[in-house]
């Protein structure tokens, strides 16, 4: 072969040289193998999808140190009631003892009456500004003194035509029975349907069958009809207004729920989710009758006989063992929330070195190949310089 | 055989000589203008006079010079050029798209994930009203990406009309400067001589036009006819013919006609044009699509989400996600934008109450499931990353490796066409020495004349 310049060969050479060079001094510089989809496009395919998984991961592990921490805010206030239902056991113990006097039960009715606000409070505990036994109504306190009467602030209702918000919840909570039922307004339901909804949930026991409701005067009004027996109601219906307790129907140490019993759940896992709430009713009123029979032991230490108190003192006592059940599942997910922690820095771990297997490159290699690529541009110069001189010329005299 | 005649001879000898000098002088004159192929001066015995038995030479002529081609090694060229350049059009436009598709803080991929984390810490707290803001400025981010994406896109690909329109300019400009050279050509042609350096320029034209489109020539009488791939002609003797450029009926594209007004858009293939015409009607398009569908299938996923929860205030949950306008309100990249500024219409609650969260898991679980077009959000996401990759992967890979081969034509083809400076300083002297030897025979001769003459002197004494 005639062979007449070797100009673009050693051109060509000197370009591929330098174009490896750059490529390695990248990977030393970066770190990576892969800087753009078409480094290697099936890795950084692969590498959208880890890095999606990462970020799960990220997320699942905050979403665990937050409920971590909520979850011990309520495991503290379940064990601070736990604590002052002990006081009040000791203390109804002492009046159904029959040595002391009337003067002296009532001081100790106005102490456990202290020991029901004490519990009252931590029923109502906050993290981060939600209520955490409300279920998942946790912006306003799940447990309202309750009072015989409830009105709209609206005043100008029509029972047949003024329509609720879709949506929109209603709910009483009974303190006589601890019961707490919920009215959720459909698509055209007016107040009509909530006053007859209500009347009806009275009458079938889901409620005090003493609770009426009324819409006639233009204001929502709900009712007791008995001193002794007292309610709270809430409602987010825009057509109703807040609901208030008509002043002066206040009854004494009586407490209802107003929360609803939803239980949240959280995704800490791609499989994994765990109830991050106990509904207040569970831990305190329907579930254990923990208010109720503080509030039952008030008023037998007021006005009962020394059987009444020791009755509502063993009621008290239930109520303490029936809580330390309800806990069970919160402490249960807190152990849970330990591992899945431990679980997912692992996972992290795995994810990363798998990222690194991807697009990575080892220091190591990194840098193998840049003294490689060095030596190749070096020999490929060397080479260009020792041929490109020459011609005939130079031994021709 | 007089003197005359070896006088004659030698003359012929000096002539040839310097003919040979002179390609020589040429060649090296040339040896780095690009196209030039080396040149070698023809040179022929004379016809011998016969003397009664004796025949004896006559000397030597120089019939021309002529160039050393290789039409075929040529063509390959021509072809392998028109490959390089429709693959680097592509490669380029593909280098501006893929900064977009890689991993960085604010691509699709990484605010994709952003949404579904912040809905995940919406989760844990619902009336949160910092983590519900944090879910619309996340869904927002991604609504952005989505539409940076999809400029990027739509930039690239109606900067490419104006490149169609140049090409086409280029084209018909070296389609009339080829037809020019060929009456020219077809003179020489006719006279028996070699095309020589107006075939140089014409094969550079055609290499230069090769560049631009996919073209076949062949050798007519008149001169060299060039036609594209499809098959529609350029140049035909003196005659070229050119391309217009028309804009098509959605106001932006540049089509690109023949001369009796047909479309020939989509049979140019190849070099510049072929390749930014492959880019801007097939590639980006192809890509757009996958975008589009990606946009519109998440954002219909997420509202339909959000339509089966309550917001904050106890209303059905309404659209997230919206195309922005009221009269199109179908949702592509171009347009995806959040429907509602307000934290509070996220439809965390599946039950009216404030702080449920039974619905943030219907929106989670948009991350895991299968969109209509089989395939979830991310996995969408990860496959048009995948698709980007490997088509700037294989452009790169198509001009790289038509860059070797080019190489090795050029090769092939210096080694018949090209100057050696060495083989050409090897000539000079060989040249030089007959020259030497031609003026020697004339010195002789003139020598031998001298003596006749002064041998007739003396007689005459």
């Amino acid at each position: 072969m005639r062979v007449t310049t070797m100009l673009p060969d050693m051109q060509y050479d000197m370009q591929q040289s330098q174009q490896n060079l750059a490529t390695a001094l990248q990977q030393v510089s970066t770190g990576l193998r892969v800087n753009q989809p078409s480094d290697d496009p099936s890795a950084s395919a692969n590498m959208v999808k880890s890095q999606a998984e990462s970020a799960n991961v990220d997320q699942y592990t905050k979403n665990v140190s937050t409920l971590v921490s909520q979850m011990q805010t309520a495991d503290s206030a379940i064990s601070s009631v736990v604590t002052e239902l002990n006081s009040a056991i000791t203390d109804g113990t002492a009046g159904a003892s029959g040595t002391d006097t009337a003067a002296q039960r009532q001081g100790i009715a106005t102490q456990v009456a202290g020991i029901l606000t004490t519990v009252v409070a931590q029923a109502n505990s906050t993290y981060s500004g939600s209520y955490i036994f409300g279920g998942s109504e946790t912006s306003s306190p799940p447990f309202v003194a309750a009072s015989t009467t409830y009105t709209s602030a609206s005043t100008t209702l029509v029972p047949t035509t003024t329509t609720l918000t879709p949506g929109s919840v209603t709910t009483i909570g009974d303190a006589t029975t601890g019961q707490t039922w919920s009215y959720t307004a459909g698509a055209s339901n007016t107040v009509g349907d909530l006053v007859t909804a209500i009347n009806a949930a009275a009458s079938s026991g889901k409620i005090s069958s003493n609770i009426t409701a009324s819409a006639s005067t233009g204001q929502l009004s709900i009712t007791t009809g008995s001193s002794t027996e007292g309610i709270a109601v809430t409602s987010n219906d825009a057509a109703l207004g807040s609901m208030s307790a008509t002043a002066g129907t206040s009854v004494a140490n009586a407490y209802a729920y107003v929360g609803n019993s939803d239980v949240n759940s959280v995704q800490v896992g791609d499989s994994m989710t765990v109830a991050t709430n106990v509904p207040g009713s569970t831990l305190f009123t329907s579930g254990t009758n923990v208010i109720g029979s503080l509030s039952k032991l008030i008023t037998a230490l007021q006005s009962g006989t020394t059987s009444d108190i020791s009755t509502a003192t063993t009621a008290v006592s239930t109520a303490s063992s029936n809580l330390d059940e309800q806990r069970i599942p919160l402490d249960n997910t807190i152990t849970q929330l330990d591992s899945q922690e431990s679980y997912l820095s692992q996972e992290t771990i795995t994810l990363t070195s798998q990222q690194t297997a991807l697009v990575g490159i080892s220091t190591a290699t990194a840098a193998t190949n840049l003294s490689q690529a060095e030596l190749d541009n070096e020999a490929v110069l060397a080479a260009a310089a020792k041929v490109m001189p020459q011609t005939l010329l130079d031994y021709l005299k | 055989m007089s003197l005359n005649t070896s006088l004659s001879i030698a003359v012929q000898s000096l002539s040839a000589a310097s003919g040979e000098l002179q390609v020589t002088n040429n060649n090296i004159a040339n040896a780095n203008t690009t196209g030039y192929t080396r040149q070698v001066a023809v040179l022929q015995e004379v016809a011998p006079t016969a003397d009664g038995t004796i025949s004896s030479g006559n000397g030597v002529e120089l019939t021309g010079y002529q160039s050393i081609r290789d039409e075929v090694l040529q063509s390959q060229i021509n072809q392998e050029t028109t490959t390089q350049s429709g693959a680097n059009a592509e490669l380029s436009s593909l280098n501006s798209i893929e900064p977009t598709f890689t991993t960085s803080t604010n691509d699709i991929g990484t605010e994709m994930s952003a949404v579904f984390s912040s809905i995940s810490s919406l989760s844990t707290d619902a009336t949160n009203s910092t983590s519900r803001q944090a879910v619309l400025t996340a869904g927002q981010n991604l609504a952005t990406a989505f539409n940076t994406a999809s400029s990027t896109l739509t930039t690239q690909q109606s900067g490419l009309n104006t490149q169609v329109t140049q090409d086409v300019d280029q084209i018909n400009e070296l389609s009339t400067q080829i037809a020019a050279l060929n009456p020219q050509i077809a003179v020489l042609k006719a006279s028996g001589q070699d095309g020589g350096t107006l075939e140089d320029q014409q094969n550079a034209l055609v290499l230069k036009l090769s560049a631009l489109t996919n073209v076949s020539e062949t050798q007519t009488q008149t001169g060299m006819m060039v036609t594209t791939g499809s098959g529609t002609t350029l140049v035909q003797g003196s005659q070229s013919y050119s391309l217009q450029t028309a804009t098509g009926s959605d106001g932006t594209t540049v089509k690109v006609v023949d001369q009796s007004g047909t479309d020939i858009t989509s049979t140019l293939t190849g070099g510049d044009l072929g390749g930014t015409i492959q880019t801007r009607d097939t590639t980006i398009p192809g890509l757009l699509t996958q975008l589009n569908t990606l946009a519109n299938q998440f954002a219909g996923a997420i509202n339909t989400a959000q339509e089966s929860g309550t917001d904050q205030n106890g209303t059905k949950g309404a659209a997230l996600y919206s195309s922005g306008s009221t009269t199109d309100t179908t949702i592509t990249a171009a347009n995806i934008t959040m429907a509602t500024t307000d934290p509070a219409k996220i439809a965390a609650s599946s039950d009216g109450s404030a702080g449920g969260t039974g619905n943030l898991t219907n929106l989670s679980a948009v991350q895991t499931t299968t969109l209509a077009s089989g395939e979830t959000p991310g996995d969408a996401y990860a496959s048009l990353v995948y698709q980007v990759g490997s088509l700037t992967s294989n452009a790169n890979s198509e001009s790289t490796a038509t860059t070797a081969s080019l190489k090795q034509l050029n090769t092939q083809l210096s080694s018949v066409s090209g100057v050696s400076i060495d083989e050409e300083s090897a000539n000079l002297i060989t040249y030089q020495t007959a020259y030497e030897a031609a003026a020697r025979v004339v010195s002789t001769i003139q020598g031998l004349f001298t003596t006749l003459i002064s041998m007739g002197t003396a007689a005459a004494e």
